[in-house]
């Protein structure tokens, strides 16, 4: 028998954040052994790793930045996890979002707001019809959405590279880029002379919206008891067909904003490949964060300062960026196990 | 039209050898009930530790048993923490993907001073076989030994799958885990087995796939563990099935490749033919199962 126990809610806050916090300090322990084993100058390496991501309001700034896509994109995750659903086809949505952004930009130049709305919806609308049809594959066919949304990506993905190099390219540049969106684009700055923008506060919204969404509204509410059972859900009279597409479309839509606001927020054109790797680490964040909500932001922070202290451990000393992916894995490995929730719970059972 | 094919396939065979690996070893947890998306991170660490071990030992036997001893390590770590520590293991999987992805550029920076790409001049090359029937019977004979292995191996798997108890077993805690613990048997166990047979199969494909190239580089598995996985989702999760289903994909990627030397198709819409091909692919076979299911319910 399942022996239940109560908890106040405070309580069960401050112990959630223990388990956490004990997991990241095990971590860390793990990178600075990992240092300490690969550098010739592990104290070096260890500072800037640590202090690095703090050292100016420019790195502080930019660290944020960089959380801003992380968080948008895992509140699309948690939407979909949370329903039962699964998208993994964040990288080519993040991209195909970054692109038709830009595309809209190129094309209506000087529109200014309505500019900028026609092109976040444009992304929302490509990037989220692209994982509902993932969702409606699995609604209609039971295809497995683990796959179709992995395969669709990838070819995404190669199209948005043909795109960039081929008929959008800007032919002065070296890089394989497109022309720049113009200056009534760009998303007005926070924090001079850092690239953080006005991206966060819509990212902010996001996850304020998701989490009221998730636990305030009817339909919140049946998205997540299709997620815990669909055979409960069913009975209970929930349209559970409705819940394998509309959190695959809204988790679509959200990794498409998340590269829109990249692209008008900090790189103003989409180059080849500038989001590789974006919608494998809002995944992670995302499961950092357990796919509640409030908890992206300081997830999506945390990850944000790993990978921002591995470039500057990099930049500053003798250690490879990909250290990060190290530290990440052991956090992974560790976080998801139930075992160890238990014991930072305090429970006999889980 | 003949030769061409002939060619394609002769090249698709040696394409198939560390896919036909990769995906047999996902057959061992798939049908052990696990979903491994680790199959990726498990080639890369293989292909990334034979060559090491090649340019360590000078000895293209023993690095191979590195490669897949590292590779078989991960899986043993992958099986720990999902099955002992009762984690998820679409999480763990994607985890160890991120720490091969992070080990093997951190260890061939710091063994080869080389964030980029490895490659020896004096690294000893896969032995071919049957090379004197090359001209007569292109289809069989002339591939490298580990095409040859790959074969034999999932003959192996289907051995060890179909015909032994422990087979038997393994398939029945995917099957029905309540039913085998019934019998006093440890469902976990079997998991575990699996996983570290997923191991040693994903291994030795990555080390197909780098010893073939004769060097490595970062990210060289491109993505072939998912294909793996798709080409078992797509084989029915039986062995001669995902022979076909690797062939199939091995076939497009040998097209996809003749195309960008003899075409002027922008290459990026012929390395998107592999991935197409698994996505219909993988449609029409989920349509055509939900229809013999609606015809089998109306029936019964």
């Amino acid at each position: 028998m399942r022996k239940i126990e109560r908890f106040s809610v405070l309580e069960y806050f401050l112990r959630s954040l223990f388990g956490i916090l004990a997991i990241v300090l095990l971590s860390v322990l793990m990178l600075i052994a990992a240092i300490f084993l690969l550098s010739n100058q592990p104290l070096t390496s260890i500072a800037s790793f640590f202090a690095g991501p703090f050292s100016s309001l420019y790195a502080i700034g930019n660290m944020i930045d960089h959380a801003v896509p992380l968080a948008i994109g895992a509140v699309g995750i948690a939407l979909a996890m949370r329903s039962g659903n699964m998208n993994i086809g964040g990288e080519g949505q993040v991209y195909a979002g970054a692109l038709v952004t830009t595309i809209v930009a190129l094309a209506l130049p000087g529109w200014g707001l309505t500019g900028i709305l026609i092109a976040l919806t444009s992304s929302m609308l490509v990037s989220g019809s692209v994982a509902g049809l993932s969702g409606w594959l699995r609604e209609r066919w039971n295809v497995s959405d683990l796959i179709t949304t992995f395969l669709l990506s990838n070819i995404i993905i190669l199209v948005v590279d043909y795109m960039v190099a081929y008929p959008f390219v800007d032919p002065q540049t070296n890089l394989i880029s497109t022309r720049f969106v113009d200056p009534s684009y760009h998303l007005p700055i926070l924090l001079p002379p850092s690239q953080l923008n006005t991206a966060l506060l819509i990212a902010l919204l996001c996850v304020i919206s998701a989490h009221l969404f998730l636990y305030r509204s009817r339909t919140g509410f049946e998205l997540r008891m299709v997620g815990d059972n669909e055979e409960f859900a069913r009975y209970a009279g929930v349209d559970h067909r409705l819940y394998r597409i509309l959190p695959m479309t809204l988790s679509g839509a959200l990794y498409g904003l998340g590269g829109a606001l990249a692209i008008l927020g900090t790189y103003h054109a989409t180059i080849k490949g500038f989001s590789a790797g974006m919608g494998w680490n809002a995944l992670l964040v995302a499961l950092i964060a357990r796919f509640k909500p409030a908890a992206i932001i300081p997830a999506a922070l945390f990850f944000a300062y790993i990978d921002a202290g591995a470039r500057s451990a990099m930049f500053y000393s003798d250690v490879t960026y990909e250290i990060a992916y190290i530290v990440q894995a052991v956090i992974f490995f560790l976080i998801s196990s139930r075992i160890l929730q238990r014991i930072a719970l305090g429970r006999r059972r889980v | 039209m003949i030769h061409t094919l002939t060619n394609l396939s002769v090249s698709a065979i040696t394409i198939m050898a560390p896919l036909l690996l990769a995906a047999t070893g996902g057959l061992f947890t798939e049908l052990s009930g696990m979903l491994n998306i680790a199959l990726e991170g498990l080639m890369l660490v293989g292909a990334f530790a034979s060559i090491a071990g090649v340019f360590l030992t000078d000895s293209l036997l023993l690095g191979l048993l590195i490669g897949v001893a590292s590779s078989m390590l991960l899986s043993i770590i992958l099986a720990s923490v999902t099955l002992y520590l009762k984690a998820n293991v679409f999480i763990t999987g994607l985890a160890a993907n991120l720490f091969a992805s992070g080990i093997t550029v951190i260890l061939s920076f710091h063994l080869f001073g080389n964030r980029g790409v490895i490659t020896f001049d004096t690294l000893k090359e896969l032995p071919d076989l049957f090379t004197r029937f090359a001209q007569q019977m292109p289809l069989i004979a002339g591939y490298h030994v580990l095409t040859y292995l790959s074969v034999v191996l999932l003959f192996a798997a289907w051995v060890l799958l179909y015909r032994t108890p422990f087979g038997m077993r393994l398939r029945g805690v995917g099957f029905h885990e309540q039913a085998l613990a019934s019998l006093g048997l440890s469902p976990h166990r079997y998991r575990f087995a699996a996983c570290v047979l997923s191991g040693l199969y994903a291994g030795l494909g990555g080390a197909a796939l780098s010893l073939h190239l004769g060097s490595f580089v970062p990210n060289i598995t491109a993505g072939r563990g998912w294909i793996a996985l798709v080409a078992v989702f797509l084989g029915q999760r039986r062995p001669i099935g995902i022979l076909l289903a690797s062939f199939i994909f091995a076939f497009a990627e040998a097209f996809s490749n003749y195309a960008q030397g003899a075409w002027s198709v922008p290459s990026e819409f012929l390395l998107a033919i592999p991935y197409a091909i698994s996505l219909f692919a993988i449609i029409f076979y989920s349509v055509f199962e939900t229809r013999k299911k609606r015809v089998e319910y109306r029936k019964g």
